[in-house]
């Protein structure tokens, strides 16, 4: 339009002939030149600076453990191929790539990206993984060479962004796949080789699309324009910006070639909105929408991206994938026009469905209970700008497969306990007890839901969990304590320092009488209990909690010795962590190491331990843990699991049920799960209807290693009489064995001359039998 | 094979709950019976039958040792009477509590021997320095060499990291714990490099060059953190171990 009109003014202003008005016409020329000079100096200065810097701060990426093969490994062939599906490797029948998978029977075919983390580089590699039942049976190279270890890159979980941020993956232009920039270019930007900033080409054809169509249909934007817009200006339309950017693009045509300020556009445009995390760049995109490194996108992949630039919210692909499907193919047929693509090309890719990652797969989920602690650990090393600006790769030990089996143990479980579990609310952790990491938490009973973190905020009374600590208290003290002492489970009442009267009842209300050390822990009788923590002494029991690893700065009452005191879940993980681990207490954590943008380590978190009880009183606990289990009041844990899988654990019920607790843990996983009502109201549930139903399906969904602490020296099996006590031989009747400290176990008995009637010995045998 | 090493795993645990039978509660005689009265004096017996070095017997507090109640310092409690297994020592204490004073105590073999064991065949060459130990599995193996290497070229938070892996893949070889200790006392940790060989000990149970191998390195650290009494007693343990 503009064109069109000038002709005509310029020949008016020559026919008027004002001679005087030409002078100040010229001097005003002038003028403007001189404040055009100026503009373009400070214009210049803008471009460059800002261009030749750190062009984009970049936020912290947060990644899983990765997944290491060995032969040998304990892995469910499923959870394999769940994993490689959030990593985004695609499946084919041959592998002719890194990020490509073959699946025959129970071998698996795959190739490798490599990855860098802390202690070096994983290359890239074809690799071979068979298994047998819920093994890796052999791990080789592409060529056979059987292969010790190899690990999978990890999953990214997420990334630390301040409050409205931009989130991006920085790629460089070799990593552009195939077709990208061909694409890019045939649809924003024909002319882009040829032009020098603007194209009066693009304008003109612009101009006559849209006043062939009567409004803004096509933008006659370079892509240089559309980055000087998006790295430089705000969104505003008006001529003074247009003109702005028009004089930019063509300043940083002057100072850069064309493929970095491709680089740069690739990298910048704006590509979709996570809830308040801006999606930029291709690179992130990529694995926002695909689940796979940029690299590796195939021709529809790249024209659904291209062609998303245009609108990034009006063709998302998982909100409007009719949109969005139209869309890309009509970029490929754009790219057949256009002699990218051929025919036969572009109607295959047009059969490909859109291929963005499902919702509510490991690959689509978010994790933000474990994140929360990863951030706050962070923050005591790390300025905030450190976290949100540059760059940092932070490893975990976070177990995406254990954490979906943590999130539908929770979930399902509480379906199934219908009305009981209406309103109630819940968390879990769940850690490697032999490393001290964590490898799953939930901070409610809704996954993916941010919000109040019960995990790690949740201070709650822990009822019977705190008993092991008592037993262990007891247990350390063999020329007293054994687990066939007898303890006295008979109502009593005390004054407390506090000048109440505490009476302690046990759950049925009702009393058992005299009844061994370890039946009290497996049936969890409060009498007894609470006789034993008062004989202990209060002090001396939180001494020994606190030895355990959690320091609750509880008062000494008597009530204490029954879980009045509130303890947060991931105190009572590390308790149990050090009841788990042989008495070696371990800071639990979840950071394994961060590393520089550039590769550089930074911090590592390494693993530490310290020996707080004697092997010998823990294996005593943890038998009595293991009976409880067995046949106490953690029993209906095996209406899920084998009973030939040794656990240990503990329920927890607080008065009126206001608190579901149960903590447990196998050779290789402790977890610790906990329901209950924000409001501290009542609920119906127990420790054991309750929270050891959501840690029992977990565990039946995770599948362990059975409990199996090495005997120590101090300690002995020896044979005693189940109904005595009394040392007795092996071959009488009514002998069972019982681990004791070295020198407390009973006496060895007279031998078998008297025998027992012959209804104890089948009691004897039913109870063996069991 | 894999399987079956667990079903040994399976096997051993069910038969030691299974081996002790349900008791009939209701059964018990309501009877005062504490401990057995003979308990003390066997107890006294089998500590000294127990061979445990003479010095350590009279192990005082303040002996300078840095023992594992220290961070936890035990107030009000009787002296602690745990007894000591025939090989165990005694660490003393700098806690003025008698009680606070800890035996170690290294576990038997037999229940350890099915969950670490079998050696797998692999492609690997034994890494260059490594001791010859028969039990490492490829991986393992693997990554204590790479571990070596690290650690060879000055990298001692990289040997470590690597240490760690490994340490996740076979979380009870005392061997990997035994590398992971000796680069915490390079790197100048020496209370970790201590506690790791003490956890190494309890899973080396029937692996005497490695035990000789895991004391010696607890006197190292115990000499570095100036405690020469410690030192020597462990020592003694690496002697004995042999």
């Amino acid at each position: 339009m503009t064109k069109a009109r000038s002709p005509r003014s310029r020949s008016r202003r020559r026919s008027g002939g004002f001679r005087p008005w030409l002078g100040w016409a010229v001097k005003l020329f002038l003028v403007a030149l001189v404040i055009l000079a100026g503009v373009a100096i400070y214009l210049d200065a803008v471009v460059q600076e800002k261009f030749s810097g750190k062009r984009w701060t970049i936020p912290a990426t947060v990644f899983a453990r990765p997944l290491e093969l060995f032969v040998g490994q304990k892995l469910d062939k499923d959870d394999f191929l769940t994993e490689l599906d959030a990593l985004g490797y695609r499946r084919e029948r041959a592998v002719d790539g890194p990020g490509v998978v073959s699946v025959a029977g129970n071998t698996i075919e795959m190739h490798t990206r490599g990855f860098h983390f802390y202690e070096g580089i994983e290359e890239s590699q074809r690799i071979r993984v068979r298994f047998s039942g819920d093994f890796v049976a052999s791990l080789t190279r592409g060529n056979n060479v059987e292969l010790p270890v190899a690990r999978l890159e990890p999953l990214v979980i997420g990334g630390l962004y301040p409050a409205h941020n931009e989130d991006r993956i920085l790629i460089k232009l070799e990593q552009a796949p195939p077709y990208l920039l061909e694409t890019l270019v045939a649809v924003e930007d024909r002319e882009f080789f040829d032009h020098f900033g603007v194209s009066p080409k693009s304008i003109a054809r612009a101009a006559w699309v849209n006043l062939s169509a009567g409004g803004v249909r096509q933008g006659g934007s370079t892509l240089t324009q559309q980055l000087v817009k998006n790295f430089y200006l705000t969104n505003e339309r008006s001529l003074s910006r247009k003109a702005t950017e028009a004089m930019m693009a063509i300043l940083l045509e002057l100072h850069y070639d064309k493929r970095e300020i491709l680089e740069a556009y690739l990298n910048e445009v704006f590509l979709g909105q996570d809830g308040r995390r801006a999606i930029h760049g291709f690179g992130l995109a990529s694995q926002y929408f695909f689940g796979r490194p940029l690299v590796e996108l195939q021709v529809q992949h790249v024209a659904l991206l291209v062609g998303m630039v245009k609108g990034p919210t009006y063709y998302n692909p998982r909100r409007n994938p009719e949109r969005a499907l139209e869309r890309r193919n009509l970029i490929l047929d754009m790219l057949v026009e256009q002699q990218v693509i051929d025919s036969e090309t572009a109607a295959a890719a047009k059969q490909k469905p859109l291929g963005v990652t499902p919702r509510g797969s490991l690959a689509d989920s978010s994790y933000p209970a474990f994140l929360d602690l990863v951030k706050r650990q962070l923050r005591e090393e790390y300025r905030d700008e450190d976290l949100t600006e540059e760059g940092l790769r932070i490893f975990t030990s976070f177990d995406p497969i254990l954490q979906a089996k943590a999130e539908k143990a929770m979930t399902e479980t509480l379906k199934r306990l219908g009305k009981a579990a209406e309103g109630v609310e819940g968390a879990m952790l769940v850690t490697n007890p032999e490393t001290g990491e964590l490898q799953a938490m939930l901070g409610g009973r809704q996954p993916g839901f941010a919000g109040f973190n019960r995990a790690l905020d949740a201070s709650r009374p822990i009822g019977s969990l705190i008993k092991p600590a008592i037993y262990l208290a007891a247990l350390e003290k063999p020329s007293q304590y054994t687990l066939t002492s007898l303890l006295e489970d008979e109502p009593f009442s005390v004054k407390g320092a506090d000048g109440q009267v505490w009476r302690p009842q046990n759950y049925g209300r009702n009393a058992h009488g005299a009844v061994y050390l370890y039946q009290a822990l497996a049936n969890s009788y409060n009498l007894s209990t609470a006789r034993l923590g008062l004989d202990l002494g209060v002090p001396h029991v939180l001494k020994t909690l606190e030895r355990l690893g959690a320091s609750p700065q509880w008062p000494a009452y008597p009530s204490m010795l029954l879980g009045a005191g509130g303890l947060r879940l991931i105190e009572v993980a590390d308790m149990y962590q050090t009841l788990a681990n042989g008495g070696f207490n371990t800071p639990l954590r979840g950071i394994r190491s961060v590393v520089a943008a550039d590769g550089e380590p930074l911090s590592r978190y390494p693993f530490k331990i310290q020996q707080r009880f004697d092997a010998g009183a823990i294996y005593l606990t943890q038998y009595a843990m293991q009976r409880a289990m067995l046949e106490g009041t953690g029993r209906s844990v095996y209406n899920q699991l084998p009973r030939s899988l040794a656990l240990a654990g503990k329920t927890g019920t607080t008065n009126d049920s206001r608190d579901s607790w149960f903590a447990g843990f196998s050779q290789d996983l402790l977890a610790v799960v906990w329901l209950g009502r924000d409001d501290n109201g009542k609920t119906s549930l127990t420790g054991a209807t309750g929270a050891l139903q959501v840690w029992a399906d977990f565990m039946r969904r995770a599948d362990p290693l059975p409990l199996q602490m090495p005997m120590p020296d101090n300690v002995v099996m020896a044979w005693i009489d189940a109904q005595t006590g009394q040392g007795t031989a092996e071959n009488c009747p009514g002998a069972v064995q019982m681990p004791y400290i070295r020198g407390s176990e009973p006496a060895a008995g007279p031998g078998c001359g008297i025998q027992a009637p012959a209804e104890s010995v089948m009691d004897w045998v039913r109870g063996w039998l069991r | 094979m894999l399987s079956n090493k667990r079903w040994m795993v399976v096997l051993v645990a069910a038969a030691l709950t299974q081996g002790c039978a349900t008791v009939n509660r209701g059964a018990i005689p309501v009877v005062d019976s504490g401990a057995p009265v003979s308990e003390e004096v066997a107890a006294r017996q089998a500590y000294r039958s127990s061979g445990t070095p003479v010095s350590q017997q009279g192990v005082q507090p303040g002996s300078g040792d840095a023992g594992v109640m220290v961070m936890v310092p035990q107030q009000n409690s009787a002296p602690l009477q745990t007894f000591p297994a025939p090989d165990a020592t005694f660490s003393g204490s700098v806690d003025p509590a008698p009680g606070a004073s800890e035996p170690w105590t290294p576990p038997a073999p037999a229940p350890q021997a099915p969950v670490q064991g079998q050696p797998m065949p692999s492609g690997i060459p034994s890494g260059g320095g490594l001791s010859a130990d028969e039990r490492l599995d490829g991986p393992v193996l693997a990554l204590l060499t790479t571990a070596q290497q690290q650690q060879g070229g000055g990298d001692l938070n990289g040997a470590a990291s690597s240490l760690e892996r490994a340490q996740r893949i076979a979380p009870r070889e005392p061997q990997v714990l035994y590398r992971l200790a000796e680069v915490r006392l390079a790197q100048g940790d020496a209370v970790q490099a201590e506690q790791l060989a003490r956890r190494g000990l309890s899973y080396a149970g029937d692996r005497p060059a490695l035990q000789a191998s895991l004391w010696e390195l607890i006197a190292q650290a115990r000499e570095r953190q100036g405690n020469a009494a410690g030192a020597a007693q462990a020592r003694e343990r690496a002697r004995v171990s042999l």
